[in-house]
């Protein structure tokens, strides 16, 4: 590993690097201004009406339909449906006003496709948001090479290089699967997250760009702590699509008459039962990314601290995030479990991320001293 | 964990009596069920947090103790509560045991199960295909039996296991690597638990620091700090020896800031004997680096300063020589220990105070290291007389017990404070003697552990990853293919065969219709291909 031990910092390069950090800031937040103006573009509009009145019918078409369904795969599969999954997520059914034809992908967008992309202003508000996301995320990723290059080693060593690290992988998640499924809606509920992030990057967690303390050289670092952004990123934005779906549930029950008007734009996204399945398939790549970087970490840990597990505050904390996405998984796979009092626990649990990364690295004693603070 | 919550009866309804083997097993349903278990995982991801909270005996016994002394109320109580021991307390260990049963529970009908439905056929088509969530239909250029022939190759190709019901249909059932994997997942944690288990049973771990020049010997009573699992025999140990011949240790000097004096490298250079006997051998063991000897790991955990000192009497022989370590006590490497001679006549002499790595020149805060490295090294010493082992009772070699010991006064009746750089003697007031600072050697703090358990867990680790990716992302499918003749062909010489494909899923199986379409397009392979509609499944 002679990458990771040589060489001290390049002061000018970090300088570039903070400099890039800086831009990408800027441009997120005129991103976010565009996403919000894009939203509320989406909202006020007279045709989400009509389409929310569409998609409640849709949504109690689906619930009809899946419990017909339910019935006749009991029949069909005969008992040997055994333990958690029978039930509920069994088939979603087919919703009779969808029984059109060849999508060969069957990953058609959850909006747009059916004209109900909002206005030509929201589309175009919607779409230079995202270029500017583009733009920024560009901009984020080259501040982190630039700071790695500025220390010569993987530049994931202390809480603010994380958290750069980790608002770059959240960016460009959102960024790919937007292009797939035309998330421009989501733009803000990712993006939001994202500047807070960097925000608090900067002012709270700010590190000069220096070689590590030899506990962190390891390639170790590059596996467990890659891996553990990746999962950070996902779930960012598997939370983002959690609160989109419970604000869209919550105003799905709601009399059409005493919705507020502030959240219209809700109207105009994929329906609760899509959104809940795109933070569920998230939020699992998330949890297997998260199991990986627990055993990688206790791997580490092993090495470089002679034991696999000593339960120091950053283990505990990092079981805990493992324990409550476990739950939510189960809870998801529970018959008796509404998707709606799954997603709660999947927000604690990204609540309990939070607190792993933000609170245990800086006010509790342990090992995983390296916030650089 | 089986699923399902039986249905609420009706109040009217009078219950049937249970007998103890009822109650049993209304209790042993009730941990098992998916409910109680979703219970059990919140609880104890909320029983953990408690000891990242307060210090914690396993990880800092010294902390724990100063957490006593600063919280006298409410300390004792959270003591009582096991708070400081949180995962060896009687209601942590609770949860998990529970939970571990929730999941011998859960995991031994789902295996049955599972066995069962591995051996089993794929259930007959339903008569409406079409019907299904997703379904397609296709035109086969042939008659019907070659059509559901290639419908059944085109399966078998796709990892399906199929079986014909009858002359028109043939059922397909694909993904049994799902449930497979979750079971693989779930028996898995509980060899983890059985792993941890082994390690604490059979698994040792001893601490002990070497100053440079010095040789430690792998025997039980060598070792500062030693913990073994009830299995272990401490008189068994792998005897080898290590001498430490340097420490190489390199801090932070360019970086501003916190990071500015914080640690770069730790490198310690060994000459080891495995086993008396056998030839010594040149090693190194770093931080990430360690070496294993006689079977046991050693790691290079720890680092500090051993002042050697001299302490001479009044005749000027000399009565205490070594280098003494003291223990740093913030990332500066302010250190503390205690020097103890108790051969000094007439009352035996106790020295204690700081080592400075970097002395700050003034001491206005008292005596503090400006620098971890060793920049301008100094001793600031308080000196005692009397009795240092009272009782004779063990004590900490890094401080002196006081209870009978005075301190020895300046010639002005003054505390006395000796401050010493390397070279340098204080004559001791009174005809007690004189100590000098000769120099200043590094110890490591070296950590010996064997953990039998290590290789159980890991490989169960890494299974529950393998475990929990084929659960979560292999789809269990049933595909059903129906043929007949096709009514709309007239009786001309080609006969053409109407496929239908219809498609269940157990869970929501996103890629689904496009694997019926697929297939449906496979088999509408003839000279002037019959367009093929897909019905798909949309939510």
């Amino acid at each position: 590993m002679p990458l990771l031990v040589t060489a001290s910092a390049t002061p000018e390069l970090a300088n570039w690097s903070n400099l890039a950090l800086y831009s990408a800031m800027a441009v997120y937040t005129i991103a976010m201004l565009l996403f919000a103006s894009h939203l509320a573009a989406l909202g006020p509009d007279t045709s989400a009406d009509a389409s929310a009145d569409a998609s409640a019918a849709g949504a109690g078409a689906d619930r009809a339909d899946s419990a017909d369904r339910d019935g006749e795969l009991v029949g069909a599969v005969a008992g040997s449906v055994a333990g958690s999954v029978a039930g509920r997520s069994v088939l979603d059914g087919s919703s009779p006003t969808s029984s059109v034809t060849a999508t060969p992908t069957g990953s058609s967008s959850g909006f747009g496709d059916d004209g109900t992309g909002g206005s030509l202003r929201a589309r175009k508000l919607g779409a230079t948001g995202m270029s500017m996301t583009w733009l920024a995320s560009i901009l984020l990723l080259a501040s982190v090479v630039l700071r790695g290059l500025s220390v010569a080693r993987a530049p994931w060593g202390n809480m603010f290089e994380f958290a750069t690290a980790g608002a770059t992988v959240a960016a460009f998640a959102y960024l790919l699967l937007a292009r797939r499924h035309r998330w421009e809606w989501l733009g803000i509920f990712v993006v939001g997250p994202i500047l807070l992030t960097l925000g608090t990057a900067l002012l709270a967690f700010y590190t000069e760009a220096a070689e590590l303390m030899p506990a962190l050289k390891s390639v170790w670092l590059v596996i467990h702590v890659t891996v553990a952004i990746l999962a950070v990123g996902l779930f960012i934005v598997a939370f983002g699509l959690g609160v989109a779906y419970l604000l869209k549930v919550r105003r799905d029950a709601a009399e059409v008459g005493t919705r507020s008007r502030r959240l219209a734009f809700l109207d105009s996204l994929p329906s609760a039962t899509r959104l809940e399945r795109s933070a569920y398939g998230l939020n699992m790549v998330g949890f297997i990314l998260w199991t990986f970087t627990l055993v990688a970490g206790a791997i580490w840990a092993q090495k470089a601290w002679g034991s696999y597990w000593t339960w120091d505050p950053k283990e505990v904390w990092t079981f805990v995030v493992w324990v409550v996405y476990a739950a939510y998984m189960h809870a998801r796979a529970t018959a008796g479990w509404e998707p709606r009092k799954a997603m709660w626990i999947a927000i604690a649990a990204f609540a309990t991320v939070i607190v792993n990364f933000a609170v245990v690295n800086v006010f509790f004693v342990g090992q995983h001293s390296y916030s650089g603070l | 964990m089986s699923a399902g919550n039986s249905p609420q009866r009706e109040a009217e309804i009078r219950q049937p009596q249970l007998g103890p083997l009822g109650w049993a097993r209304w209790a042993w349903r009730n941990l098992t069920s998916m409910r109680t278990a979703l219970f059990l995982l919140l609880l104890l991801s909320v029983a953990a947090v408690p000891g990242s909270i307060f210090p914690q005996r396993s990880i800092d016994a010294g902390r724990v103790a100063d957490y006593l002394a600063a919280n006298p109320t409410i300390g004792p109580w959270l003591n009582r509560f096991g708070f400081f021991e949180v995962y060896q307390s009687p209601w942590f260990s609770a949860v998990y045991l529970l939970l571990v049963i929730s999941l011998i529970g859960c995991i031994i009908p789902r295996t049955k199960l599972h066995w069962h439905a591995l051996r089993s056929r794929p259930p007959r088509a339903p008569r409406h295909l079409e019907r299904l969530g997703t379904s397609a239909t296709a035109r086969y250029a042939g008659p019907p039996d070659a059509a559901l022939a290639a419908a059944r190759e085109a399966l078998r190709r796709k990892r399906f296991r199929v079986f014909s019901h009858d002359d028109s249909s043939v059922s397909g059932e694909a993904g049994f690597l799902r449930e497979t994997g979750n079971l693989l997942f779930h028996v898995a944690m509980c060899v983890v638990i059985v792993g941890v288990a082994v390690g604490h049973l059979f698994g040792w771990r001893g601490d002990v620091i070497v100053t440079e020049g010095e040789t430690f010997a792998s025997v039980f009573s060598q070792y500062d700090t030693f913990n073994t699992g009830v299995m272990v025999d401490p008189n068994a140990l792998p005897p080898f020896t290590i001498r430490l011949d340097k420490l190489d240790v390199r801090f932070e000097r360019e970086a501003g800031g916190a990071q500015f004096g914080a640690p770069r490298g730790f490198t310690a250079y060994t000459t080891t004997v495995e086993r008396p006997g056998q030839s010594a051998q040149q090693h190194t063991i770093s931080v990430n680096e360690p070496l294993t000897l006689g079977g046991a790991d050693v790691y290079l955990l720890g680092n500090g300063y051993s002042p050697v000192v001299t302490v001479r009497d009044a005749a000027g022989k000399v009565i205490y020589q070594q280098a003494t370590p003291f223990l740093a006590q913030d990332n500066l490497y302010k250190s503390v220990g205690a020097i103890k001679v108790p051969s000094a006549g007439p009352k035996q002499l106790g020295f204690s105070g700081f080592f400075l790595p970097t002395a700050e020149p003034t001491y206005v805060n008292g005596p503090e290291s400006v620098f971890p490295d060793l920049d301008s090294p100094e001793l600031a010493l308080s000196v005692w007389e009397g009795n240092l082992f009272p009782g004779g009772r063990p004590q900490s070699v890094y401080t002196l017990n006081t209870a009978e010991l005075t301190p020895v006064p300046r010639a002005d009746g003054k505390p006395l404070a000796i401050r010493l750089k390397p070279g340098q003697s204080y004559e001791l007031p009174g005809g007690r003697g004189s100590i000098s600072f000769d120099s200043v050697a590094r110890f490591a703090g070296f950590s010996v552990r064997t953990d039998p358990g290590k290789g159980l867990t890991l490989a169960a680790a890494l299974a529950t990853i393998a475990g929990l990716v084929a659960s979560l992302l292999v789809r269990r499918r049933r595909v059903f293919v129906r043929v007949e003749p096709d009514p709309q062909a007239g009786s001309g010489a080609t006969s053409t065969t109407l496929v239908t494909i219809g498609a269940l899923a157990k869970s929501a199986d996103p890629g689904l219709s496009a694997f019926v379409s697929d297939l449906a397009a496979q088999l509408a392979t003839s000279p002037t291909p019959v367009a093929s509609a897909t019905r798909t499944e949309r939510t």
